[in-house]
């Protein structure tokens, strides 16, 4: 009864890393518990953030209208995309237009999702990643581990060899993550400089104002969007929120849940084009509505990408984000790969204790585990339920629905002390695996009950009688 | 085109098709009044600067700005502004240690090799150390590829959080403003702390 | 003014004498203590792995056997969470309604003393250093204690009760509320995390000194005591209710 999962989080955790896993991005969360704390109207904006989204959410269509008309008036040139290929070709098309061959783009969950990069390749242009850490898997072929954190899994070791095998200008033997990152500043500044168009994900657009909200910490997108004169900005239609008084509360979570710190670095406003330079608004559907119209998951709608959920599942910590089989893992990526597909991504389900602490540290206050138990749920229908799992459940049922076996059952369990340890083991094989077997005593409460051996006390007020 | 014109109609309808609970949109001026304050915003302000790994300094009546930024740039040699006088508690002083206007490049990759850009704040923001720019040059690029960055921001400009700020800020002519919060930064190797990330490595906010 | 006393599956099969603690603990604060006999599983192992249909039943069983009670009391936070927070959905299924949790009447025994019983005292005493299990279902779902995550002010209804327990020394592990890795059948199908999860915890029990690992939930017990048996480790489990009992 093995998914893809367990598996992985197995091999993951016999790898010397996972202790450096674990405890790192537990001290994220640690950060992110002192900042919350500081702040004593924390649980207030958590409720204000969610409000907003639900209303946002339950609103969409009015408010992407009300950005759209705010955003062309600016000389914003605005586009739907119903899907990922309709989103890719857009862009593709716009960059075609203007000839452009090379795209610098920032971190976009966005275009991770739709594929956009490969689809440009195929269409003959370089599309560079600019956040050091994207640009760094992007060198080394793989994909994020972390959606803000998204190297997290690799040493600097590895990444200084990198540098070294992409003929940087970085010293043999010299892996100190100050020297590496400011290496690649000075090495790929000349990307930045030489790019003919840039591309930015979006955390919030503003209805209002018909502006799109950009968070960095390193520059990249601000650097990106402010060199060529042709930036395309695109975001799930999600990300829509009514106003900038909303954003008041947005910024303040955002960073706080993420990282731990107080704000991101730059808060970057696009409302409209350089002088002489194009601005492109694309706004992508590819599935959201879809989720709009099922209750039980509409709230993953509410997600801002903050990773909070990640750092602080147990699970996730132990396992690592290349143990899930969706390109978004923990609690945030299990839920939405079942809601991209559920047959394809069900083997994250179980990745999941429903311990709930995710649902505390949310700063849209989605109900996470909640959504991932109704997930479970299901999973038989699409015919994905582990058997072995199903078999054990249906025996449990069973005996549930007979009363008088449950207590023979009971009876017996004492057997289970004196089988050898080898056959217990392999009856219950995977317990047996982390545990000694519990001990079964000879007599269940109910057998003791039965024979009238569980006694009560002797009340209070008997034993005061007793002292005067 | 018209394939354009039909996603955006399908999408706009699946929106209005699927949206099953309507949620009120909810009132935030409890959470805004309740939201942080500090007594004294410039020692807060000073505080969280560096804690953001950037530094505030409180210019004094009589203090030359220029003397101020040359002492914690003595090695700046490019230095773009597009000030040429800056008020400094109640007084005017011409700023003369900017080298080039900014905009006055032939294109924006000139910029790069800017030692220091000495740009104006907006306002400030206690909770978080960032200073709202709302762009006033043509060449964006200024706020994000010098070296270092020096700010002024009228010390009077200081707000408590971010309610207060978005409640003043604007995008100005060039339809482009940014919170910058100290000096650009990333954690992408190993999780250690690194200024200097692709925006300026060293970032001073001047409060005349 | 009767209480149902609710014997989980595991505290019947596996910890009788926290069902006879919790009885003895019952009646010695005065309570008019019922244990219906014929109690099974509540259905959350099932409902948790995904087969939440397969609960129906024991919902509808546990509705029956409990109905003419005024309280229900278990020994299991978690147990008692999936009662109060499922059953109304699975018995709506069966075409009937929840009383036992619609009218509040379903408590972890826990939650039932520190705040319906109030005891103000107790003879119990238990020398010893105990390091608190507060389980994830006790802490986020029946807010036996604040959970970590969360900016609000710390309590724990769990040392409240231990304080009143002569010689107790009470001590929380770092990260206080992180999961043991139980989760029923997550401990089976994750197996390797759940286990690592377990050892760390455990770990984290033994380095506060402690001679026991105490809590609400005989499950998060139960998994931490076969670790400790497979690896030897110098730490015993004792379910909370066996403390409070302790010298009744």
């Amino acid at each position: 009864m093995s998914t893809k999962h367990s598996v992985a989080a197995g091999r993951f955790l016999k790898g010397d890393r996972a202790v450096w896993h674990d405890e790192t991005l537990w001290m994220v969360r640690a950060k992110r518990d002192a900042m919350s704390h500081s702040l004593p109207e924390w649980e207030q904006l958590r409720d204000a953030a969610a409000a907003i989204k639900n209303y946002s959410n339950s609103h969409l269509a009015d408010l992407l209208e009300e950005f759209e008309r705010n955003a062309t008036a600016a000389g914003v040139h605005v586009h739907w995309a119903s899907d990922a290929e309709e989103f890719c070709a857009t862009v593709a098309d716009i960059l075609e237009a203007h000839g452009a061959k090379h795209l610098v783009k920032s971190k976009s969950m966005l275009a991770e999702e739709c594929g956009l990069t490969p689809y440009l390749e195929a269409r003959g242009i370089e599309a560079a990643e600019t956040d050091l850490g994207e640009r760094i898997l992007q060198l080394m072929h793989q994909r994020p581990s972390h959606i803000v954190l998204p190297a997290i899994h690799l040493r600097k070791e590895e990444i200084g060899d990198l540098f070294r095998r992409e003929g940087m200008h970085v010293d043999p033997g010299n892996n100190d993550q100050t020297y590496l990152t400011h290496a690649a500043r000075r090495d790929w500044r000349h990307k930045f400089l030489e790019a003919d168009a840039a591309m930015t994900g979006c955390n919030f657009a503003v209805a209002e104002t018909g502006e799109c909200v950009v968070c960095t910490n390193e520059g990249n997108a601000e650097m990106g969007t402010s060199q060529p004169k042709l930036q395309i900005t695109a975001f799930g239609l999600e990300k829509v929120v009514p106003d900038r008084r909303s954003l008041g509360v947005f910024t303040r979570l955002l960073a706080r849940s993420a990282t731990g710190q107080p704000v991101t670095t730059y808060t970057a406003h696009y409302r409209k084009p350089r002088p002489g330079g194009e601005l492109h608004f694309i706004i992508v559907d590819n599935g959201r509505t879809d989720i709009l119209a099922s209750p039980d998951h509409v709230k993953m709608l509410n997600c801002l990408r903050c990773g909070a959920c990640m750092n602080t599942c147990p699970v996730y910590r132990r396992s690592g984000g290349h143990s899930y089989t969706y390109f978004i893992p923990g609690p945030v990526g299990i839920n939405l790969g079942m809601l991209k597909d559920p047959a394809r991504y069900s083997d994250n389900v179980s990745a999941c204790s429903l311990c709930h602490s995710c649902q505390d540290v949310c700063p849209a206050k989605i109900d996470l585990a909640e959504q991932i138990y109704k997930w479970r749920q299901v999973l038989d229908g699409y015919g994905v339920a582990s058997a072995a799992k199903k078999h054990l459940s249906q025996a449990l049922e069973w005996v549930i629905d007979h009363p008088h076996l449950f207590g023979a059952a009971v009876r017996n369990a004492h057997l289970v002390n004196s089988l050898p340890h080898w056959l217990m083991y392999n009856r219950l094989n995977e317990w047996g695996k982390e545990h000694d077997m519990m001990h079964f005593p000879h007599e269940s409460f109910s057998e003791m009950w039965k024979r009238g051996k569980v006694m009560p006390a002797r009340t209070n007020k008997e034993n005061d009688g007793e002292k005067d | 085109m018209e394939k354009k014109t039909d996603s955006r109609e399908a999408i706009l309808a699946r929106i209005r098709r699927n949206t099953q609970r309507v949620y009120e949109r909810p009132d935030l001026s409890a959470l805004e009044q309740a939201a942080i304050h500090y007594d004294d915003r410039v020692e807060q302000f000073r505080k969280v600067m560096h804690q953001m790994g950037g530094r505030a300094v409180l210019v004094q009546p009589g203090d030359d700005l220029n003397e101020l930024i040359r002492q914690q740039y003595p090695d700046a040699r490019r230095v773009a502004s597009a000030l040429d006088r800056v008020e400094v508690c109640g007084r005017e002083q011409a700023l003369t240690c900017p080298t080039f206007h900014p905009d006055s490049v032939a294109c924006s990759r000139d910029l790069d090799g800017t030692d220091l850009a000495i740009v104006r704040g907006s306002w400030g923001v206690c909770e978080n150390g960032a200073v709202w720019i709302a762009a006033d040059v043509e060449q964006r690029a200024v706020y994000f590829i010098a070296e270092a960055l020096a700010i002024v921001l009228d010390r009077n400009c200081l707000v408590d959080n971010m309610h207060e700020a978005y409640r003043r800020i604007d995008t100005g002519a060039y339809g482009f403003g940014v919170f910058i919060s100290g000096p650009s930064k990333t954690a992408d190797i190993e999780q250690a702390l690194v200024f200097g990330a692709h925006g300026a490595a060293d970032v001073t906010v001047f409060l005349v | 003014m009767s209480v149902g006393l609710f014997i989980p599956c595991y505290v019947n099969a596996v910890f009788p004498q926290v069902g006879v603690a919790a009885y003895k603990l019952l009646t010695f604060l005065g309570q008019d203590v019922v244990c219906p006999e014929g109690q099974t599983c509540c259905g959350q192992p099932m409902a948790n792995a995904g087969f939440e249909d397969g609960a129906v039943q024991a919902a509808q069983h546990f509705e029956s056997l409990f109905a003419g009670c005024d309280y229900v009391v278990g020994p299991s936070a978690s147990c008692v969470a999936f009662v109060r927070g499922h059953y109304g959905d699975l018995l709506a299924r069966g075409g009937r309604e929840h009383f036992c949790a619609a009218e509040g009447r379903v408590y972890d025994i826990c939650e039932y003393l520190h705040d319906v019983v109030r005891p103000e005292s107790l003879p119990s005493i238990f020398p010893h250093k105990v390091s608190l299990q507060n389980s994830c279902h006790g802490v986020r779902l029946l807010h036996l204690s604040s959970p970590s995550e969360r900016n609000v002010p710390y309590y724990n209804k769990l040392r409240d009760l231990l304080s009143l327990v002569r010689g107790c020394e009470v001590v929380e592990p770092e990260r206080r509320d992180e999961c043991c890795g139980f989760g029923g059948m997550f401990a089976v199908e994750e197996h390797a995390v759940s286990g690592r999860m377990g050892r760390d915890k455990v770990r984290r029990h033994m380095a506060t000194g402690a001679e026991y690992i105490t809590g609400a939930d005989s499950s998060c017990l139960m998994h931490q005591n076969g670790i400790i048996a497979r690896e030897k480790w110098p730490i015993k489990t004792i379910h909370i209710v066996e403390i409070l009992a302790a010298g009744l």
